[in-house]
């Protein structure tokens, strides 16, 4: 028997305190894990379950129980927040992720705003609450995550990307002006999804990376928003987790601002470093997901066991997963933490 | 105003690295007045600029949004000279067309490659994201392009590359087209492996290898 309930193994860990090992979580959105394997084994199938709240609910209890994954993780894209605010989306297929067809504003000057709670209210951000609400209360040993994509990923998902880069040098005050706005939809969306018993929320934003934007932009903008987000889901008690993609190198000093719980990093980051570099900031991570699609379960499970070895705190998949990973890797991975 | 050729085509040079937009027009403008030759100030000018933004992106100190900008100011400058460009030097153009692979939304990467290739006097045109294999061949075929170049970020969607290169050899027309591809998992290995012509990891080096491949 084990000591703690998943949800109180993560839930301790994300608040400081000791447990006997360390959970073991992919919190979906872009870190999502259902797989093909997952889902050609129980007959609940995407795309159909992006769209219905039981046949997301089930669909992510066959994802907690197949791949040892101690959470659940909704939704399974990065597109409800963007298609809320207006963008097209293709849902795409069993292999392949909804991805959004067009951005649907030219330009950050263009952005029609919404009345606050458009996220929230939505059709697909509904499914997600009510899916999330249906876990909760049915196994409330288990942690459900909400996963969010960040404000940076989703304003270049309503404004035309290359556009959006080149304006948050040019047109600073418009382009705050537009991530403020999708802040403020992010976290009413949030709280939504806190009120409904998530356990806690995750927030990837991948256009967001020190690659991407260099340090001064990220600071501007990525620390900015994402914080605010923070610490508005914090006031409601709910812990925060934020990943950022890619090397971190050149945005270490902006990431020790980040006020979120946890922070998830890519493989390319050596995590016992960063952690110690950044003033053992508790750390998340961070399998490669290349390994977990193309090794095999032997190397997979030593790298788990090297991975456990360096005090990581929570253990994840290091950033999205393809959908073609092999379940016995997968399984290989949460094995080997799971026995400690 | 005693500036010589080669001030006037380093200050363009400057301009553009330095994300001046205005000023790279004015100083177009002023090669225009000079009567100097617009590819030329092109070629020595403008576009010697971007190739050094192109390498203070590789090294780390620009990073999208300044390499865009970087473009912006380079592209100023082009309105206001082609027009002045003779018809001879326009006419050596190599046309590629570029996209990103079905399934896949991840364009940043392209549109970069896009972008430097267009400075380098390429005419590429852009085929978007989640471009069906079948439609690379089309529009390579339609527009008579000399090298059809394809990004994919994703492992899930990376074999659609292998796809484009299957149809032109069931068409009998892979001779007729160079292949080159790029994006975060592709390697040089697995362009080999599906018979692709070039491969490069970055923006700056699909320059290099595109010129290789129509043989300048
Ligand atoms: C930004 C990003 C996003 C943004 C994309 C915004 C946009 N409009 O492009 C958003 C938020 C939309 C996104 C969404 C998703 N993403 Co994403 N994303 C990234 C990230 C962090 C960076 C990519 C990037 O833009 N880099 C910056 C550019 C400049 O670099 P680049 O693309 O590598 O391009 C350079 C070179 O590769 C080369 N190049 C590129 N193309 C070409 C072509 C040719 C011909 C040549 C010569 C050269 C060349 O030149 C470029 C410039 O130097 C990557 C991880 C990473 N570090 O790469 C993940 C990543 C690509 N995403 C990933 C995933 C899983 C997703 C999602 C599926 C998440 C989900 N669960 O829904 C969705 C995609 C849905 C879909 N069906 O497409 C995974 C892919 C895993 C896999 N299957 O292989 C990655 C690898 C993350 C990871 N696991 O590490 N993502």
């Amino acid at each position: 028997m084990d000591v703690f309930s998943p949800k109180e193994r993560l839930q301790k860990t994300l608040s400081g305190e000791t447990v006997d090992r360390p959970p073991v979580i992919c919190p979906g959105g872009m870190m999502n894990a259902a797989i093909v394997d997952v889902m050609t084994k129980t007959g609940h199938l995407l795309p159909d379950a992006h769209h219905t709240s039981d046949k997301m609910s089930d669909l992510a209890y066959d994802v907690y129980e197949n791949t040892g994954f101690e959470n659940f993780g909704i939704p399974f894209c990065m597109t409800v927040e963007a298609e809320a605010l207006g963008s097209s989306i293709n849902f795409g297929s069993l292999e392949c992720e909804p991805k959004i067809q067009k951005e649907v504003f030219p330009s950050v000057k263009d952005v029609t705003f919404l009345p606050d709670g458009t996220i929230a209210n939505s059709s697909r951000a509904e499914t997600v609450i009510q899916a999330i609400y249906l876990l909760s209360e049915k196994y409330p040993e288990i942690p459900a995550v909400g996963s969010l994509t960040g404000p940076i990923s989703t304003a270049a998902s309503i404004v035309d990307p290359m556009i959006f880069l080149k304006q948050l040098r040019r047109e600073r005050e418009a382009a705050h002006k537009v991530i403020d706005y999708v802040t403020e939809q992010l976290i009413s969306y949030a709280k939504l999804m806190a009120d409904n018993g998530a356990a806690a929320i995750s927030i990837a934003d991948p256009t967001a990376t020190g690659e991407i934007l260099g340090p001064k932009i990220f600071d501007e903008y990525a620390v900015y928003y994402l914080n605010k987000i923070t610490d508005s889901v914090h006031e409601l008690g709910v812990p925060v987790i934020v990943h950022i993609c890619g090397d971190v190198r050149m945005v270490k000093p902006q990431l020790q601002k980040l006020h979120s719980k946890v922070l998830s990093v890519d493989a390319i980051v050596d995590l016992a470093m960063l952690k110690k570099e950044l003033d053992n900031m508790p750390a998340m991570g961070n399998i490669s997901t290349y390994l977990l699609e193309f090794g095999n379960a032997d190397t997979v499970f030593k790298q788990a066991k090297h991975l456990l070895s360096k005090n990581i705190d929570i253990l994840a998949p290091a950033c999205g997963l393809s959908t073609s990973t092999p379940l016995n890797n997968i399984t290989a991975f949460t094995s080997a933490i799971k026995e400690g | 105003m005693g500036k010589t050729k080669d001030e006037l085509y380093s200050e363009m040079s400057d301009a553009v690295v330095n994300m001046e937009e205005e000023l790279s027009a004015q100083l177009s403008n002023e090669a225009v007045e000079s009567g100097y030759d617009a590819f030329e100030a092109i070629d020595l000018g403008l576009a010697k600029g971007m190739e050094q933004a192109g390498r203070l992106f590789d090294d780390g100190e620009y990073f999208v949004p300044e390499l865009l900008m970087c473009a912006d100011a380079l592209n100023a400058g082009v309105e206001i000279l082609k027009p002045y460009i003779k018809t001879e030097r326009q006419e050596k153009k190599h046309k590629i067309v570029i996209g990103v692979i079905a399934g896949d939304t991840h364009d940043i990467g392209k549109n970069l490659v896009k972008l430097m290739l267009s400075s380098a006097g390429f005419d590429v045109i852009d085929l978007g994201r989640d471009v069906p294999p079948s439609v690379f061949v089309e529009r390579a075929v339609q527009e008579n392009a000399k090298i059809i170049m394809i990004s994919s970020l994703m492992t899930t969607t990376m074999d659609g590359m292998a796809d484009v290169i299957n149809i032109l050899n069931e068409k009998g027309i892979r001779n007729e087209f160079k292949v080159a591809i790029g994006g975060g998992p592709v390697s040089r290995r697995f362009a080999d492996q599906i018979g692709a012509d070039g491969y490069s990891s970055n923006a700056n080096q699909a320059i290099k290898m595109a010129n290789e491949l129509v043989g300048r």
